[in-house]
C-alpha cells in the first residue's frame, strides 16, 4: 500500500524542485506539497516497489503492507548498505526474519 | 579493459614491540602470506637496515609488488622517509598503507592473548582489504592569479596591502569613502604609545603610492564575485567623483569658489556645538577621511542646480560634472575583507540624552575634538574651550547590555583612558570623571589606567542613570553613589562623553550579502576564532580587523598581516591541491544537490552536464559530502566509500568470542581518534572490544557504512566526533548526529535496539571519557544481547 511520509523527518530534500522520492518513483507518484513535504499523489497506483523508502536520505518514508498480505504489526523494512540491502520482515504475529542481499554486482 | 591484479607487499615491522609480546607474529605472517593478492609477506627486523629497504625497492622496480602495506608503529618522520624513498623507486605515495594495531590496544597487557591475536588479524585484514583498492594519485596544480582584492582601505586593509605589495603582489584596494584611512583616520591618538594615527596610515600609503602594484579604488563597492579561489572575478562599481584623478592636483581653488557649505555628517558634534567650532566644508572638498587620493570630490547632492562654479574655477580642468559611474572587473586570486566597524547609535541609550543635549557627545566625536587641538593652554587655544573645566565619561554605553549590545567592544575603556590622559596632559586644570562598571584594560593597557589615576582622573564605579541639564547654563547635572564613600557624588559637567561600542559597519553587512559570507549573531563575520581566526568559511576569502570582532588598532593590524599571509597561498600563480579531494560518481549521482546544500564551505558547483562537482580550490577535503550522499555517489580519493566499505566488510565480528560484543567505531581524526590513541598510550584499560576507523571528519561517515557494519554483524557502531561548535569543518558533527539518529529510528522499526548506533563527542584529551563510555556501552550491548545479524 502507498508510502507514508513522516512529516517530521521529511525535509522535502531541502526544497529542491524534485525530491529524491519523486525522481526515483517508477510511476511518478510522489510529489512535493505546498508545505515542501513529499506526499503520494495517487495512492491507489502504488506498486509497493519501495524505491522511495530505500532512497529517502532521512528515513522518512515507510510502506504499509497491503491488508491482503498482512495487517497491523506486519512490516517490511529495507536498510541500504553500500553494496547490499538488508530486509527485515515482520509478520502479523510479530515474528521477525532478516535477509541480506548484495544489490549491486559490479566488476571487481 | 584488463583488470590489474594488485600485488601487495606486506611488511610487519613489529620487532621488539608490545605487539610482538602479545601476538604470535610468525604464525600470523604465515597466515597472511596466503591471503588474497599478497605477493610478498615478511617480518622486517630492522627498518634502519638499508638492505631491507633496498630489497623492497628492487621488488617495486621489477614489478613484483605494486603496493605496500606496512604493519607496525611508525612515527610521522618514519612514514615520511619510507614514502619518500619508495617514491624514488617509482612507487606512488598513495599506494602505501600503514596500520598500527598497537594504537587499537593490541599491545595492552592483561587481556587474553587469543583475543588480541584475533583482533590483530582482523585489523590487518581490514587494512589489507583497503590496500587492494588503493589507486595511485598525483597532486593537482591549478593556475592562480597573483592579485588580491582588499575590501576596505582602513588601517587593516592598508597594512595588509603594504605587506602584500612588498612581496610583489598586485593589490586592489576598494574603499567606499572618497579617501582612504577608515575610522582610524578620525582618531586623534592611538594607544599605547599615544602617537598620531595619521603617521601610521600615511606610512602605509607612502609605500603603496611608491609602487605600480597598488591600485586604490575609492567611492567603490564590490557588487559581485564570481569564479574560484585563485581565479576570482570581482565586479567593482565606482561612483562618480566628478573630479578627474589624473588632472586634479589638490590646489583647492575650487573649494574657494564653491558657494555651498555642507555638514560633515548629520550627527557630527562639530556641527551640533556651533559655539565651539565652525566647520568650513564645501560641496567640493578633499577626499575624506584622509586626503588620499589627492583628488577632490564633489558631493553632488548638495550642489545647487546648474551651478558650475568649481568647474569654472579649476585651473587644470579636472572637474567633470558629467562623470558617469564606472564598473570594472578585477581578476584576483584571493579577497581580504577589512570592512571595519561603525559606532553603535548611542542615541538609542535614551537616558544620556545624546543628540538631545548639545553637551553630550560620543567618544568618536571627542577624538575629533582632541584632533583639532582643543584643551590646550597656550595662546593658540580656542577661548571657547577655556571654560570647559569638568568632563565626564560614561563607559559601556549600550555595551554589555542585553537591551543593546550583549558583548564588550574591548577598546572603549582604553580609549577613554587615553582621552582622559590626553586632556589631563594638555591641561591639568580640567577635571575628568569616569563612570564605569569596571575598567577593562587588558595587558599593558593597564599602564594607561595607572597613568590616568596618577594624573588625578576620578574613577567612580557607578554609571549614572540619567542626566539633568541646567536650563540656564546648559551644564549637565549628574548624581551617582560613590561606592567607596557610600555617599552621593554630585557633579555638574561641561561636557559628557559617551563611550559607545562597536557594531559591524554597514559595509560589512553589504559585503556579507554580496560575497555570501556567514555572519555571527552580532553581525560580525563568522570565524573559527582560535585555529583559523582569519578564515571566513569561504575558501579564498579572508577577514581581518573589526569586521570580525571588536579589536584595538594593534590587533587589527596583526589580524591584517595574518590574513595577508594566509591569502598568499592563492597568490602564487599556482595552487597545489592534495589529490584527496571528493569525486562524484556520475553513474550513480542523480543530481539531488544535497552535497551542494550541505557542504560546509559551499564548494560544489555544477559541471557542464549539471552534475555537482567540487571546486578543488575551495574544498577542504573534510568528506561531509561523502557522508551525506544518499546514493553513496561521492567519495574522497584515498578514503573512498568502497575502500571504507571493504574495511567494514572485512571485520571479523566474532573476534571477541561470545558473548563479548564487538564495536566498530568511526573516529574523527582531529579529536576523537587522538583521544583513543592517547588512552592506549597512557596505558588506560581500554576494552579490546572496539575496532576503530579513522575518518577525516565524523561527518564523512555515510549511513550506508553504518548499515553495512550492522548487517555484517557488528554489535554496536560508535561515531566519535567533536563537541558541538568545535568541529573543524563547521557542522560535520551535527550532520552525522542527525543522520545516525534517523538510522537509529529505522532500527527501532526493524526491531533492533536503536542504541546500537551511538554518537559521542570527544575532545582531544578525553582519553578517560573514551574508556568510560566504551565500558558503559559494552555493558549496554551485553544486556541487549548479540546483534541479530551476527552469524
Amino acid at each position: 500500500m502507498p508510502p507514508r511520509v513522516d512529516r517530521e523527518k521529511c525535509d522535502g530534500c531541502k526544497a529542491q524542485d524534485e525530491p529524491l522520492c519523486e525522481q526515483v518513483c517508477p510511476g511518478d507518484l510522489m510529489a512535493l506539497g505546498e508545505d515542501k513535504k513529499a506526499y503520494c499523489r495517487a495512492r491507489r497506483d502504488c506498486w509497493d516497489c519501495m524505491s522511495c523508502v530505500k532512497i529517502c536520505p532521512n528515513g522518512a518514508i515507510e510502506t504499509r503492507m497491503p491488508y491482503q498480505l498482512g495487517y497491523h504489526v506486519a512490516k517490511l523494512i529495507p536498510m541500504m548498505g553500500t553494496d547490499s540491502i538488508t530486509w527485515t520482515c515482520i509478520d502479523i504475529n510479530g515474528n521477525v526474519e532478516r535477509f541480506r542481499y548484495k544489490n549491486r554486482i559490479e566488476p571487481e | 579493459m584488463v583488470k590489474l591484479v594488485p600485488k601487495i607487499g606486506l611488511f610487519l615491522c613489529v620487532a621488539g614491540s608490545r605487539f610482538e609480546r602479545n601476538v604470535e607474529v610468525n604464525a600470523l605472517a604465515e597466515k597472511l602470506a596466503k591471503a588474497k593478492n599478497v605477493a610478498r609477506c615478511e617480518i622486517v627486523k630492522d627498518l634502519q637496515d638499508s638492505t631491507t629497504l633496498d630489497s623492497i625497492k628492487d621488488d617495486v622496480e621489477s614489478g613484483r609488488i605494486d603496493r605496500i602495506f606496512w604493519v607496525g608503529r611508525f612515527t610521522a618522520y618514519q612514514i615520511e622517509r619510507i614514502k619518500r624513498e619508495l617514491a624514488a623507486a617509482g612507487l606512488n605515495v598513495y599506494l602505501q598503507e600503514f596500520c598500527d594495531p598497537e594504537e587499537q590496544g593490541v599491545g595492552l597487557d592483561g587481556i587474553d592473548p587469543d583475543v588480541l591475536t584475533r583482533k590483530a588479524e582482523a585489523l590487518i585484514r581490514m587494512s589489507l582489504a583497503r590496500t587492494r583498492l588503493l589507486v595511485p594519485l598525483m597532486p593537482e596544480e591549478l593556475p592562480a592569479s597573483n592579485a588580491v582584492l582588499i575590501v576596505g582601505a582602513g588601517v587593516a586593509g592598508l597594512h595588509a596591502a603594504a605587506s602584500l605589495v612588498e612581496l610583489g603582489k598586485q593589490v586592489y584596494l576598494v574603499e567606499k569613502e572618497s579617501g582612504a584611512g577608515g575610522k582610524v583616520a578620525l582618531l586623534s591618538r592611538f594607544y599605547p604609545r599615544l602617537c598620531d594615527p595619521h603617521c601610521g596610515l600615511e606610512f602605509c600609503l607612502d609605500k603603496l603610492s611608491a609602487t605600480p602594484l597598488a591600485e586604490l579604488h575609492t567611492l567603490s563597492t564590490v557588487v559581485g564575485l564570481e569564479g574560484n579561489p585563485g581565479n576570482f572575478q570581482a565586479r567593482i562599481l565606482t561612483e562618480s567623483r566628478y573630479v578627474r584623478q589624473d588632472l586634479c592636483n589638490g590646489c583647492g581653488v575650487c573649494q574657494a569658489a564653491c558657494p555651498v557649505e555642507v555638514p560633515r555628517s548629520a550627527d557630527d558634534a562639530l556641527e551640533r556645538i556651533p559655539q565651539f567650532i565652525k566647520p568650513t566644508l564645501r560641496a567640493i572638498h578633499p577626499a575624506y577621511p584622509l586626503a588620499v587620493p589627492g583628488a577632490f570630490v564633489v558631493e553632488r547632492k548638495h550642489c545647487p542646480p546648474d551651478c558650475r562654479e568649481c568647474a569654472r574655477a579649476c585651473p587644470t580642468g579636472a572637474v567633470d560634472l558629467e562623470q558617469a559611474p564606472l564598473e570594472t572587473v578585477l581578476d584576483v586570486g584571493a579577497v581580504l575583507v577589512t570592512t571595519g566597524w561603525d559606532p553603535y547609535p548611542i542615541s538609542r541609550v535614551a537616558e544620556f540624552g545624546y543628540q538631545r543635549y548639545a553637551r553630550v557627545i560620543s567618544n568618536l566625536e571627542m577624538e575629533q575634538i582632541l584632533g583639532n587641538g582643543h584643551f590646550g593652554t597656550g595662546p593658540q587655544a580656542n577661548s571657547s574651550w577655556a571654560n570647559i573645566k569638568d568632563i565626564g565619561f560614561v563607559q559601556c554605553v549600550g555595551s554589555r547590555d542585553q537591551r543593546h549590545l550583549a558583548y564588550c567592544s574591548s577598546v572603549c575603556c582604553s580609549a577613554t583612558l587615553k582621552q582622559a590622559v590626553h586632556i589631563k596632559e594638555r591641561n591639568p586644570e580640567v577635571n575628568c570623571y569616569v563612570f564605569l562598571i569596571d575598567i577593562r584594560a587588558p595587558g599593558f593597557d593597564e599602564d594607561l589606567y595607572l597613568r590616568a589615576r596618577n594624573l588625578g582622573v576620578v574613577f567612580n564605579r557607578e554609571v549614572p542613570s540619567r542626566v539633568i541639564p541646567d536650563p540656564v547654563t546648559g551644564k549637565l547635572g549628574i548624581t551617582v553613589i560613590d561606592p567607596t564613600m557610600n555617599a552621593p557624588l554630585e557633579v555638574s559637567l561641561d561636557l559628557l562623553v559617551l563611550a559607545g561600542g562597536m557594531v559591524p559597519s554597514q559595509g560589512t553587512s553589504e559585503v556579507a550579502q554580496t560575497l555570501n559570507l556567514p555572519q555571527n549573531s552580532y553581525g560580525f563575520f563568522e570565524s573559527h576564532y582560535q585555529c583559523h581566526p582569519e578564515e571566513s568559511q569561504r575558501t579564498g576569502i579572508y577577514v581581518a580587523g573589526c569586521a570580525r570582532e571588536p579589536m584595538k588598532v594593534s590587533h587589527a593590524i596583526e589580524s591584517a598581516h595574518l590574513a595577508a599571509m594566509k591569502a598568499l597561498r592563492f597568490l602564487e600563480g599556482a595552487i597545489v591541491i592534495e589529490p584527496t579531494y571528493p569525486v562524484v560518481d556520475k553513474k550513480k549521482c542523480d543530481q539531488c544537490k544535497r552535497c551542494m546544500q550541505d557542504c560546509p564551505f559551499s564548494s560544489f558547483v555544477f559541471d557542464e552536464k549539471g552534475f555537482p562537482t567540487p571546486d578543488l580550490a575551495r574544498c577542504r577535503q573534510c568528506g561531509n559530502c561523502m557522508g551525506l550522499c544518499p546514493l553513496t555517489a561521492v567519495s574522497l580519493n584515498h578514503t573512498t566509500i568502497k575502500q571504507m566499505a571493504a574495511q567494514v566488510g572485512a571485520v571479523n565480528t566474532s573476534f571477541m568470542g561470545n558473548p563479548e560484543p564487538a564495536i566498530l567505531a568511526f573516529l574523527c581524526q582531529n579529536d576523537a581518534y587522538k583521544a583513543a590513541r592517547l588512552a592506549v598510550d597512557q596505558g588506560l584499560p581500554v576494552p579490546p572490544n572496539v575496532i576503530f576507523l579513522k575518518v577525516p571528519c565524523a561527518g564523512a561517515v555515510n549511513n550506508a557504512l553504518i548499515a553495512d557494519a550492522l548487517s555484517n554483524g557488528i554489535d554496536g557502531v560508535l561515531i566519535g566526533g567533536c563537541q558541538d561548535g568545535q568541529c573543524h569543518y563547521v557542522k560535520g558533527n551535527q550532520l552525522v548526529q542527525k543522520r545516525s539518529g534517523d538510522l537509529a529510528d529505522k532500527l527501532k522499526s526493524m526491531m533492533i535496539e536503536p542504541e546500537r548506533v551511538r554518537f559521542e563527542s570527544l575532545e582531544i584529551r578525553d582519553s578517560g571519557k573514551y574508556v568510560d563510555l566504551l565500558r558503559s556501552y559494552i555493558a549496554e550491548l551485553k544486556a541487549m544481547g548479540p546483534n541479530p545479524f551476527k552469524i
